[in-house]
C-alpha cells in the first residue's frame, strides 16, 4: 500500500513533537541520579534484561517481517520498534503486575543510554538487508539515489530525545511535586494524543484500516504478545525470582513508543516515513491495550509470591537487614522456599529447608 | 494457602499458633518509625507459661477474675496470655477508667489480683486501696515503671513463674487442660449509658465461635496494625483472629497513624468511623490544596471510578435495596449499565493506576480489607472509600455480642448495610413498641424484608450474662435472644442496614419520632463541624449542639481563636447557621420537622471517655447533663433553683 498524502499534516508534527516532549519530560520526572546508580546494584537482572531486549526483541521484529512478508517500510519500522529501548509505561504496569518496580526503572534507565550504540547497530544487522527493495522501488519511480538507514540521524535524534529527559530529572530534583504532576499528565498525555492521531487518521485516510493488509496488525500486535512471552520464559531459564520474571517480560514487550516516533520523523523522510508512523501508531495502540491485559493476569497469578515478597521486605524494613522470616513448613512453594524475599534482601537467602 | 487453626479456648489457641507459627513475629512495637521490636508466637507463648505459673504462684485460681487496667501495648498482650494460660479471665479496661468505675469494677468483679499499666495508675489504685477490700496483688506492666513497696512488677512475677517452669513445674499445663467451653475468658465493664457499669460475661465459646466465623482471606504473611483500644472486644476479636491466622499485630497509636500506615503497609486493621472521616477530611484537604492539574485528574478519575464501580454493584446485585426492586425493571437497566460499564473501564483503567493508587499509597496500598465498627459509618465516606479502591468493610455488634453480628464480606459488598449476619448467627427485626415480630414473618411480602425494629440475634456469640445481674441479663437475652437496642431493617438483598438507636430516638411534642444519628452523620461531614449532638426530647423542633472546627476556622483566618471566642463570633455563628440550613434541608431530603432551628457552639470539644466513648459514639446524656444551661437556652426554659 501507499499513501497518497502525507499521513500527517505539519500541525500533526507539531502536536507529535509537543507530545514526545512531555512524555520525555514526564519520563525524567521520575528518575533520579539513585536510580542509575540502582543499575550495579541489581547487575545479574539489568544483564538478563539487556539481552532479552537487545537480544531477543530484535530478532522477534526480524523474524515476523520475514514470516509475514513485510513491505519493506513496515520492514524498517517493526524493525526499529524492536530495537528500541523501554519506556516509562513499562514501570507502571510492572508495579500493578506485582513485579520489581526497582528493577523496571533500572531496566529502562540502562536500555535508553544503551541504545545510543545498539540501535545503530542492531538496525544495520537487521535492517539493511530492506534498504536494497526501497533504493530499486525509488529507482523504479525515477528518484535517483540509494536509500540508506540514516545512522547518524538516528543517533541525533535519541541525543535529542534525551534533552527533556534530562530536564525532567533536573526538575525532580528542583521541584519534586511538581515532577509528579508532570509524570501524571504525560501518561494521559500520551493516551489522548494516540487516540487523536488514531481518530484523524480515521478521518482522513477512511481507507487506511481496511488498506492495511491484515499482517501487518498481526505483526504490530505480536511483537509485543512474543516479546512479553520470550521475555518471561527467557528470565525465568536464568532462573531469577518471581517478581523480577513478570519486570523483565513487560519491560521486553513494551519500548518506548514516543521515542519510535522522534526517530522516524527525524531520520527518516517520506516515501516511507508516512508508513513507518502509521505502523508505530499501531503498535502504540495495540501494546496498551495487550499490556494491560497481560499486566491483569500476571496481577492475579503473582499475587501470593507478590505479598510473601512484600512482608518480607515490611519485616527487614522494620526488624532490621539481618531479620530472617520462617513461615511454617509447606507454606511457601518451592519456587520461592529459599528466598521468600525474592531477591529484594540478603538475610533471607538460605538453604532449602527440609519438609 | 489460606489456612487458620481454630481450638476449643484461648488458651489451646495460643499453644497451636505457638506450634504452627513458630518462630513468625506475632506481635512488635514501636520503637522509632523504622524500628520495630517483634516477639515471635513461640517466645511470646513460653514468657506467657512463665507469667501464668508466676500468677499461680501468688494465688491465682482457675476461673477467677484478674483486673487489666492499660491500653495497646506489648505487655498487654503478654498479661493476656498469662491470664488465660492460668484458667483465669481477665478484667479489662483502658488507662482513662475513672477512680469511681475503678472502686466499682474492682469490687463488683471480685478481683483480688490486678494488672496495671502504667506508674499513674499504680498511684490512683493504691491512693483508692482502702475502698478496695478485696485487691491483695497490684503487677505493674511498664517494664519501665519503677513498682511501689508491695507492688510487683510483670518481670518478677515473669522470673518467678520461670524459675518453677525450669524445676519442672506443670501446672500451667494443668489448668489449660481443665478450661471449658463455657468458662469466662474475660468480663468487660461497659459504661452503660445510665447507672453503673455492666459486666459483661464473654465465653471461650463465644470468641472462638467469632474467630472461626469471621469472613476474610487472610493468612502468615498478611501484617495487622492495631489502632483502637484492644481492651475493647472489637480490637481485641481481630487480635485473636490474627493470631489463628499466625499474622503479626503492630501496634500504632493515633500520632503516629498516618506513618505506620506507610512503614506497616497493613493488609488488615480494625478501626472506627471517625478514622476514615478524619482520612477522608485529610485526602479532600490534600487534593483543595494541590496543582490544579492534579485536581482536575482526581475529578476525573472519582468520576470514572464512581461510574465504573455503581454499574458492578447494579450488575452483581450489589446495590442498597431497602425498597422491592422488580426483576423486569433490572433486566431492562442491565444492558444500559453494562453499556456504561464498557465505555467506561478503559479509562478507568489508567486513572485507577495513575491517580486513585497514590490515595490509596496514604492508607498503606496493601489493604485487602479494614473492618470499620463502633459506630455507623457515613454513607458518603464509606462510598468514597470503596468508590477509590479501599475496601471499607462496615461491621456491626456490641460488646454483648463479642462483638460481631453482621459484617460485610470484601466480595459481597453492600454500601450502606453492615452486611449478612455472619454464619451460625440469626436475625430478627421485632417491632419495638409492640414486640410483633417483623422478619422473617410469613404475613408480610418478602417474609418482612425492608420493616424497621428492633435487632434481635441469637447465635454463639451471644453473651453469658452480666455479671451478678441476673434480672438485667433477662431483660436483655430471652430464649437466647440478645435485644440490642437498635434500631434496623433487613434489605432486599438479605443484609442488614442499621438505622439508629431505639433509645436515642427523639420523639418531639409534636410525637415525631426522629433519628438523631443520619442528621449528626450528615453535618459532621462540613467542614466546620467537628462534633455534634442534635436534642429536642420533647420539645417542639430540634436543636443541636456543636462543636466547630477549629483547624478549620484557624485555616480561614481566625487564627489564634480558641472554641470559646468562636462560639461568641457572630460571624462564626451565621457561617454555621448557613452550612445547617444548607445540609439538614427537605430539599437534601429530610422531613420538615428534622431541620435543625436553633444551635449553640460549645466552648471545649468533646474528649473520649468523658462526652465519647473510646469508639467515638457520644455519650448523650452526659452531654445533656453538661450542657444542660445551653439546652434550656435554646428551648427558652425558665432556669429554676433550688435553694439548698
Amino acid at each position: 500500500m501507499q499513501f497518497d498524502t502525507q499521513l500527517l499534516y505539519a500541525s500533526d508534527q507539531a502536536l507529535l513533537a509537543l507530545m514526545i516532549f512531555i512524555i520525555m519530560l514526564g519520563m525524567g520526572a521520575s528518575l533520579t541520579i539513585d536510580d542509575f546508580r540502582a543499575v550495579a546494584r541489581r547487575p545479574r537482572g539489568v544483564l538478563i534484561g539487556f539481552m532479552s531486549q537487545f537480544g531477543l526483541m530484535p530478532l522477534v521484529a526480524f523474524t515476523l517481517v520475514i514470516v509475514l512478508n513485510f513491505h519493506p517500510a513496515f520492514a524498517i519500522a517493526l524493525i526499529l520498534i524492536g530495537c528500541l529501548p523501554g519506556g516509562t509505561t513499562s514501570n507502571m504496569f510492572a508495579y500493578f503486575a506485582r513485579g520489581s518496580v526497582a528493577l523496571s526503572i533500572s531496566m529502562t534507565t540502562a536500555s535508553t543510554v544503551m541504545a545510543l550504540l545498539m540501535m545503530p547497530i542492531l538496525l544495520e544487522l537487521y535492517a539493511s538487508g530492506f534498504t536494497q527493495q526501497i533504493s530499486e522501488a525509488m529507482r523504479a519511480e525515477g528518484v535517483e539515489g540509494e536509500f540508506v538507514i540514516p545512522t547518524m540521524n538516528i543517533i541525533t535524534s535519541l541525543l535529542l530525545v534525551l534533552i527533556p529527559v534530562a530536564m525532567g530529572m533536573f526538575i525532580r530534583r528542583k521541584w519534586p511535586d511538581w515532577a509528579k504532576t508532570a509524570e501524571d499528565t504525560a501518561g494521559f498525555m500520551a493516551i489522548i494524543v494516540i487516540l487523536y492521531l488514531i481518530g484523524t487518521a480515521f478521518v482522513r485516510h477512511g481507507g487506511l484500516f481496511l488498506q492495511t493488509p491484515i499482517t501487518v496488525y498481526i505483526g504490530a500486535i505480536c511483537v509485543g504478545l512474543i516479546g512479553f512471552l520470550f521475555g518471561y520464559w527467557f528470565s525465568r531459564l536464568w532462573g531469577v525470582p518471581p517478581i523480577f520474571q513478570r519486570a523483565i517480560s513487560l519491560e521486553t514487550g513494551i519500548q518506548n513508543g514516543p521515542l519510535a516516533f522522534a526517530v522516524i520523523l527525524l531520520s527518516f523522510t517520506d516515501p516511507i516515513q508516512s508508513q513507518m508512523i502509521w505502523l508505530a501508531i499501531l503498535y502504540s495502540t495495540f501494546i496498551v491495550i495487550s499490556s494491560s491485559f497481560i499486566t491483569l493476569y500476571f496481577r492475579r497469578k503473582g499475587r501470593f509470591d507478590y505479598e510473601v515478597h512484600r512482608n518480607t521486605v515490611i519485616h527487614n524494613r522494620l526488624f532490621g537487614e539481618n531479620y530472617v522470616t520462617h513461615y511454617p513448613a509447606g507454606f511457601l512453594p518451592k519456587r520461592i522456599a529459599h528466598d521468600p524475599s525474592q531477591g529484594s534482601s540478603p538475610s533471607q537467602v538460605r538453604e532449602v529447608e527440609k519438609v | 494457602m489460606f489456612y487458620r487453626i481454630t481450638a476449643q479456648n484461648l488458651a489451646e489457641l495460643y499453644r497451636k499458633a505457638a506450634d504452627h507459627y513458630d518462630s513468625l513475629p506475632a506481635f512488635a512495637t514501636r520503637i522509632t518509625a523504622l524500628e520495630w521490636k517483634p516477639v515471635s508466637y513461640r517466645e511470646l507463648y513460653e514468657q506467657g507459661l512463665n507469667l501464668a505459673t508466676g500468677l499461680i504462684e501468688i494465688g491465682v485460681q482457675a476461673r477467677d477474675h484478674v483486673g487489666h487496667f492499660g491500653d495497646n501495648r506489648f505487655e498487654w498482650i503478654l498479661a493476656d496470655y498469662g491470664v488465660q494460660l492460668c484458667g483465669a479471665a481477665d478484667v479489662p479496661r483502658g488507662r482513662d477508667v475513672t477512680d469511681d468505675e475503678l472502686v466499682y469494677i474492682i469490687n463488683h468483679a471480685h478481683i483480688e489480683v490486678t494488672f496495671v499499666e502504667t506508674e499513674l495508675l499504680q498511684e490512683r489504685i493504691l491512693y483508692l486501696r482502702d475502698e478496695l477490700p478485696n485487691l491483695r496483688e497490684i503487677i505493674l506492666l511498664d517494664p519501665d515503671g519503677k513498682p511501689e513497696p508491695g507492688v510487683r512488677s510483670l518481670n518478677e512475677v515473669t522470673a518467678l513463674g520461670a524459675k518453677l517452669r525450669a524445676e519442672g513445674d506443670r501446672r500451667a499445663e494443668e489448668r489449660i487442660k481443665n478450661i471449658k467451653p463455657e468458662d469466662l475468658f474475660t468480663l468487660i465493664y461497659t459504661s452503660g449509658t445510665t447507672g453503673q457499669p455492666k459486666g459483661v460475661m464473654l465465653t471461650h465459646a463465644n470468641m472462638i465461635s467469632q474467630v472461626e466465623s469471621i469472613p476474610s482471606r487472610h493468612y502468615c504473611a498478611d501484617r495487622v496494625l492495631s489502632i483502637l483500644p484492644i481492651w475493647h472486644i472489637f480490637e481485641r476479636v481481630f487480635e485473636m483472629y490474627t493470631i489463628s491466622f499466625g499474622a503479626c499485630t503492630y501496634y500504632s497509636s493515633i500520632r503516629t497513624l498516618s506513618e505506620d500506615l506507610k512503614n506497616v503497609e497493613p493488609t488488615f486493621m480494625g478501626s472506627a468511623p471517625r478514622l476514615w472521616e478524619k482520612l477522608h477530611e485529610r485526602i479532600l484537604k490534600n487534593i483543595r490544596e494541590s496543582h490544579p492539574v492534579r485536581r482536575a485528574l482526581f475529578r476525573i478519575a472519582y468520576f470514572l471510578a464512581r461510574n465504573y464501580k455503581d454499574s458492578i454493584y447494579f450488575l452483581s446485585d450489589k446495590k442498597l435495596k431497602t425498597r422491592p426492586f422488580a426483576e423486569w425493571k433490572r433486566m431492562l437497566l442491565a444492558p444500559l449499565h453494562a453499556l456504561r460499564w464498557l465505555l467506561v473501564v478503559p479509562w478507568y483503567g489508567f486513572f485507577n493506576a495513575a491517580v486513585l493508587e497514590r490515595i490509596r499509597l496514604g492508607a498503606g496500598g496493601s489493604l485487602k480489607a479494614t473492618v470499620s465498627g463502633g459506630g455507623a459509618l457515613p454513607i458518603e465516606i464509606d462510598k468514597f472509600f470503596n468508590y477509590v479502591g479501599i475496601p471499607v468493610l462496615e461491621g456491626y455488634g456490641m460488646t454483648e455480642t463479642s462483638p460481631v453480628i453482621a459484617v460485610r464480606k470484601s466480595d459481597d459488598l453492600v454500601i450502606g448495610t453492615v452486611g449478612p449476619p455472619i454464619p451460625g448467627t440469626d436475625i430478627r427485626i421485632v417491632d419495638y413498641e409492640t414486640g410483633e415480630l417483623q422478619y422473617p414473618n410469613e404475613k408480610y411480602p418478602d417474609q418482612g424484608r425492608g420493616r424497621k425494629g428492633e435487632i434481635w440475634a441469637r447465635g454463639p456469640q451471644v453473651m453469658k450474662g452480666y455479671y451478678r445481674q441476673p434480672e438485667l441479663t433477662e431483660q436483655t437475652v430471652r430464649d437466647g435472644w440478645m435485644r440490642t437496642g437498635d434500631l434496623g431493617m433487613i434489605t432486599y438483598n438479605d443484609c442488614l442496614k442499621i438505622l439508629g438507636r431505639c433509645k436515642s430516638t427523639i420523639v418531639l411534642s409534636s410525637g415525631e419520632n426522629v433519628e438523631p444519628e443520619p442528621i449528626e452523620m450528615r453535618l459532621q461531614q462540613s467542614p466546620y463541624i467537628d462534633y455534634c449532638m442534635v436534642i429536642g426530647q420533647d420539645q417542639r423542633f430540634l436543636g443541636a449542639l456543636i462543636v466547630p472546627n477549629l483547624e478549620e476556622f484557624r485555616r480561614i483566618g481566625y487564627q489564634d481563636y480558641s472554641f470559646d471566642d468562636l462560639a461568641e463570633n457572630t460571624r462564626v455563628q451565621s457561617l454555621i447557621q448557613k452550612e445547617i440550613k444548607s445540609t439538614i434541608s427537605t430539599a437534601n431530603g429530610f422531613k420538615s420537622y428534622e431541620v435543625i432551628r436553633d444551635f449553640r457552639l460549645l466552648p471545649v470539644s468533646f474528649q473520649v471517655g468523658d462526652e465519647l466513648t473510646n469508639l467515638y459514639k457520644l455519650k448523650r446524656h452526659v452531654i445533656e447533663n453538661k450542657y444542660s444551661d445551653l439546652i434550656r437556652k435554646i428551648y427558652k426554659i425558665e432556669h429554676v433553683t433550688v435553694e439548698q
